[in-house]
């Protein structure tokens, strides 16, 4: 870190604990009505404790933080990191610069952070951790740990750069973003090819008899394209979702009623 | 076999923390995977708990927690279903088949628990007015009660109540249900690839989900495999990307 300051009044050491209680706190007091207020309230705390020392201003502080919040948690660190930088440096003289970074910056992170924190991540983790624990292999159920841990890494940095880079953040480190999130959801997508095949099983027993001669449904099906049936049934489902007012908890339901329907109609089994 | 308090009681704890972790840590304790793990360890049956665990994973594999989107709560539905099944002798089929509908239920835990939390904010309010900024830190923390509560509560009194009831569900189980809940379980997982598919911007990058299902479906490649492959891809499309569009500086990607 390069600090031309002299008299900076947030230590590396404040970063350290604003991250930890970011990590550990942001979320425990999610509530309907301010859903991560509470929480980004208790992660900054310590930066509030030093700079504000008066009542009053205290009151004011706590109160623009208990605002609404809502962000992907590993992305809150950016926002949080710069706030701290911006409050340092103005105090809470810019009250609504404060809350417009934090409202402005929470949609559009959240956007990158689902994409990379939330889908690309598990589907690279959990899928291959499943696959090997469908195997029988124990290490499936352990191998998530060590990317949750690389994570906190990853976190404590985006506080670090969040604060070096104050306001300036939201231009210069989404274009970088950018290129990382296209070759991840690529890597992603890939990953997504092969899980269908791999996770989905739907066997079809159908034998047709015509005298002599026996068909097995299942090996026609594979001559045509391995996995077929599987492969539909993903795509049947992500045109279910796409479709206005069907959500995951209806898709659920729908693939429990078919899979018990194609059972008793002898289709799979 | 007959479940013990200590069981009993271990698996609620570890229900209670797995939730906490979910929402700070993430050290994926509060996955069905792990939850499927811990509990076939705690009751003897490692490989019950592993598949029931990975196949209730892979159904929520896209489903994502944020925004205050509540989902099913199949941690907690992988702990009920796992011990279950070890409880009655049934086989994987069984334990999926309980697992479902009580992780469907147990969602209006999770909004319950979201609810409550928000009286939690009112007190912080208040305290906000007199300045007192270690009364709200407290209230943040107050959060954790309702959170575990939520998972620790339904773990308790299925696993307490589950061995009468366990026996009143085999009784009653006809066939023609049991046999589509297997067939059930086995597409289940369509959905959380469904759902990520509907994440990632599929209709910009579909040839490399064909890459990587002609991967798995004709050439049999493991997943790792694959990855490694879509890692490659990935990369060699951004250098090649960086070559025809001369840019200012090349974005260079890693995990």
């Amino acid at each position: 870190m390069t600090d031309a300051k002299v008299e900076k009044k947030v230590t590396k050491r404040d970063l350290l604990s604003v991250f930890w209680r970011t990590i550990l706190g942001l979320q425990m007091g999610w509530n309907y009505e301010k859903m991560q207020g509470l929480g980004y309230c208790f992660a900054i705390m310590p930066i509030l404790k030093k700079l504000y020392k008066s009542k009053e201003e205290m009151t004011k502080a706590l109160k623009l933080h208990l605002q609404f919040f809502n962000t992907t948690p590993a992305m809150a660190h950016l926002i949080v990191g710069a706030d701290i930088a911006i409050e340092e440096e103005y105090g809470l003289a810019n009250e609504d610069t404060i809350s417009g970074i934090k409202t402005g910056l929470m949609g559009p992170f959240a956007g990158i952070g689902d994409t990379v924190f939330v889908a690309i991540y598990r589907t690279i983790v959990f899928s291959v951790a499943s696959y090997m624990a469908l195997q029988g292999n124990v290490i499936g159920a352990l191998i998530p740990v060590i990317p949750a841990i690389a994570i906190w890494w990853v976190r404590y940095e985006f506080t670090v750069i969040g604060y070096e880079q104050g306001r300036r953040i939201a231009v210069g480190f989404a274009n970088q973003l950018k290129q990382l999130t296209e070759g991840a959801a690529i890597l992603g997508l890939t990953v997504i090819g092969g899980l269908a095949p791999a996770v989905v099983k739907a066997n079809v027993p159908l034998v047709f008899k015509s005298g002599e001669v026996e068909l097995k449904v299942q090996d026609m099906l594979n001559n045509i394209m391995p996995s077929m049936v599987p492969m539909a049934i993903v795509l049947l489902s992500y045109w279910l979702l796409g479709r206005k007012g069907f959500n995951s908890t209806k898709l659920i339901i729908f693939l429990l009623v078919l899979g018990v329907v194609l059972y008793n109609l002898k289709i799979l089994g | 076999m007959e479940i013990a308090f200590w069981q009993i009681l271990f698996l609620t704890v570890y229900a209670f923390v797995a939730q906490l972790d979910a929402l700070s840590l993430q050290i994926s304790l509060g996955n069905p995977l792990m939850a499927g793990f811990v509990t076939g360890l705690i009751m003897g049956n490692i490989p019950m708990g592993l598949t029931v665990g990975a196949t209730l994973q892979l159904m929520v594999l896209g489903v994502a927690t944020y925004g205050g989107a509540t989902v099913p709560d199949f941690m907690s539905a992988a702990v009920i279903g796992t011990a279950f099944a070890i409880i009655s002798g049934q086989d994987v089929e069984f334990a999926i088949g309980i697992a479902l509908p009580i992780g469907l239920l147990l969602t209006q835990l999770d909004i319950l628990a979201r609810l409550s939390n928000t009286y939690f904010q009112h007190r912080a309010d208040r305290y906000a007015e007199d300045g007192n900024a270690d009364g709200v830190a407290r209230m943040n923390l107050m959060g954790i009660i309702p959170w575990g509560l939520s998972r620790a509560i339904p773990v308790f009194l299925g696993l307490y109540f589950g061995s009468e009831v366990v026996k009143a569900i085999t009784a009653y189980l006809p066939q023609w249900l049991m046999g589509g809940l297997k067939v059930a379980g086995g597409i289940l997982p369509a959905m959380g690839v469904a759902i990520l598919m509907r994440y990632l911007p599929l209709k910009k990058f579909y040839p490399f989900m064909i890459i990587g299902f002609v991967l798995a479906a004709y050439l049999k490649v493991s997943l790792i495999g694959i990855a490694l492959i879509g890692f490659a891809v990935a990369a060699a499309y951004l250098f090649l990307k960086n070559e025809l569009k001369p840019q200012t500086e090349g974005g260079d990607i890693d995990d």
